[in-house]
């Protein structure tokens, strides 16, 4: 009988396919994405991660290793945080705007 | 509501047809002299095809703000060279069916026009009274939906290369300000000056900035396998 966390253990997948990983990096390398990644920022973009990703997502579906699955997980964690590398300048709704779907008739017949 | 220079310094005026505050009666004439029908299904096809429209639809479904075509476009006559616009007070998107004129053309406004609806969706954006938001989702959609693409660029004789997509959008941020809120152009680069650095960073709902449709697909992809994403961080 297994543990519950030997079953999330197995049950984990790495957060991509490993053939999303290997698309990503031939792409990342591609002369278009390095054309357009210098004109974006004027600089060379930087492709290793993506190809360490692969590597390490073939090693966990072959061999089930710890030191893949965290290495995965901890290189997906570092690209979630790149990503929130700024200061908001409004604050975000907890719920939709009351009137996206209001009928546009009613609109019309308002008088403010 | 009487309120015409609130409706010129808002940039109305660029719509004329929002004015008339009569509910959409679309006559024959309409469908036989305008070109409204081409802008119908070209708005079609890119809401099917174009896989920057698909994420952003998507997104915004997700965000409780599923959109409904003939509820949330509307392709009209519109004045000057203006391709289309966001009109938070009625939660529309507008077509302007006499300044578009191609598929490519069609695809990058309604992605343009989709991120302010989905920033009007997921944050507070005070469209009328705080120029920092307007700014912001400007620069977000200026850099996001291909407007600043090195070949749409080229295209307008703007040559440059280095970093060359960054200047675009700043420009383009501040000319949409221009046309629609009277502030000067010192001011307006000013605003845009002050909130770049945030909002081009910004780069939700895609995770990357696109830069053509493979770079839309594989955000596409990114966005869809989200669940598994997040389930095995």
């Amino acid at each position: 009988m297994l543990t519950m966390e030997q079953l999330a253990e197995r049950a984990w997948r790495p957060p991509r396919t490993c053939e999303d990983y290997l698309s990503e990096f031939r792409h990342c390398k591609s002369f278009r994405n390095r054309f357009h990644h210098y004109y974006t920022y004027g600089t060379a973009p930087s492709c290793q991660q993506w190809k360490a990703d692969y590597h390490n997502c073939s090693e966990w579906e072959r061999h089930k290793l710890t030191e893949a699955k965290d290495a995965l997980q901890k290189s997906e964690r570092r690209r979630l945080e790149e990503q929130k590398n700024f200061t908001p300048v409004w604050k975000l709704r907890q719920a939709p705007p009351g009137d996206w779907h209001r009928p546009l008739d009613q609109e019309t017949q308002q008088d403010s | 509501m009487g309120q015409t220079k609130q409706d010129e310094e808002y940039g109305y005026d660029l719509f004329p047809e929002r004015n008339a505050r009569k509910p959409t009666q679309i006559t024959i004439r309409d469908s036989l002299f305008t070109f409204r029908n081409k802008c119908q299904v070209m708005l079609t096809f890119a809401m099917e095809t174009s896989p920057y429209a698909k994420l952003l639809l998507s997104a915004m479904k997700n965000s409780g703000c599923k959109v409904f075509k003939d509820r949330h476009f509307s392709c009209e006559d519109c004045d000057g060279t203006v391709s289309g616009g966001f009109d938070a007070a009625s939660s529309q998107i507008v077509l302007c069916q006499n300044n578009i004129h191609q598929q490519a053309h069609m695809n990058r406004v309604v992605t343009h026009e989709l991120i302010h609806a989905f920033d009007h969706c997921r944050a507070h954006v005070n469209w009328f009274n705080n120029f920092r938001h307007l700014a912001c989702s400007e620069i977000r959609a200026a850099n996001l939906s291909g407007d600043c693409s090195f070949n749409n660029e080229v295209s307008r004789f703007n040559f440059g290369l280095k970093e060359h997509h960054q200047q675009c959008v700043r420009g383009r941020a501040v000319r949409s300000i221009l046309a629609v809120r009277k502030v000067s152009l010192e001011e307006a680069q000013k605003i845009v000056g002050e909130v770049f650095d945030s909002c081009f960073n910004d780069h939700a709902p895609f995770g990357r900035i696109p830069h053509g449709n493979k770079d839309a697909k594989f955000a596409y992809r990114e966005y869809m396998n989200r669940d598994r994403y997040y389930m095995n961080l």
